[in-house]
């Protein structure tokens, strides 16, 4: 019987191999830069508010002290994380644990930016992709082409998921 | 000879409850957000703090359902270490003194 490989597979060696088509690193290549031109602009975007949270929910003084230590730190973070992922999906080579870690965080950090633009909710976790724009033939041309971006949103979000999804199997083997 | 005069000065009084506070320890928070996917939140638990898959899955579930789980606790140097991590990984993590 064929077993069905995941897009990320752990070695026997303990390295991880990436296998996904040409034009899936394409776009993950595109939209991770962006993200790093994102954070390299700007970290005050509302888009990017969930990769900078508070640390101190009750005691706002507390929270203005730790940012001002830690924001630079965790933003030097997720830049490098950034271009680990970068070579993680430009090459062919086996990858290490520590790099396939950058690559899953990177990939989260996507996925989080994109489900707070999308104002995910609760409720929308089991909604899935085909079910957004079944009314577009009454809607005006402004409106669709608003249906049709939020569509690509949501193919965009559930495509994340599904490949954090293998690579967190992955990863757990090594656990 | 003149007399060394004493000035009456204001005396801060500490605050018993600061006090108090300091000497607790502080607690590392997870809270609920609807984009984290639960596998991926069970795999930094595991992966952070070593727990079990079991441990891990019961916190990563009161996440979920109760919307906040204690992930671990200690001082407040370990616990902004922890909560840093948290962040790291794109968990929504806050700390706070333990009330208990």
């Amino acid at each position: 019987m064929k077993v069905n490989k995941g897009p990320v597979v752990r070695t026997k060696h303990g390295t991880y191999k990436l296998a996904l088509p040409k034009e899936h690193c394409e776009v993950l290549m595109h939209l991770i830069s962006e993200l790093r031109d994102s954070l390299l602009n700007t970290t005050d975007d509302a888009s990017l508010r969930r990769l900078f949270p508070t640390a101190y929910h009750n005691d706002a003084k507390k929270d203005a002290e730790y940012q001002r230590l830690m924001r630079d730190e965790l933003l030097a973070s997720r830049l490098s994380s950034i271009e680990t992922a970068l070579n993680v999906i430009g090459t062919n080579n086996e990858h290490s644990e520590s790099e396939i870690d950058a690559f899953a965080r990177s990939i989260n950090s996507l996925r989080l930016v994109i489900g707070t633009t999308m104002d995910i909710a609760e409720s929308d976790s089991s909604q899935s992709s085909d079910s957004s724009a079944d009314d577009s033939n009454i809607l005006d041309s402004k409106q669709t082409e608003l249906a049709e971006q939020q569509l690509v949103q949501r193919e965009l979000y559930d495509y994340l998921g599904w490949l954090l999804e293998w690579t967190v199997g992955a990863q757990s083997q090594g656990l | 000879m003149a007399r060394a005069s004493v000035q009456p000065s204001q005396v801060i009084e500490p605050d018993v409850d600061d006090a108090t506070k300091s000497d607790k320890p502080w607690i590392v928070i997870v809270w609920n957000d609807p984009i984290n996917l639960m596998s991926y939140v069970t795999f930094v638990f595991q992966k952070l703090f070593g727990y079990s898959l079991e441990k891990a899955t019961e916190l990563m579930l009161d996440v979920h359902h109760k919307g906040r789980a204690v992930v671990s606790n200690g001082s407040r140097e370990r616990a902004e270490f922890d909560v840093y991590r948290l962040h790291e990984h794109g968990l929504w993590a806050t700390m706070e003194h333990e009330t208990s």
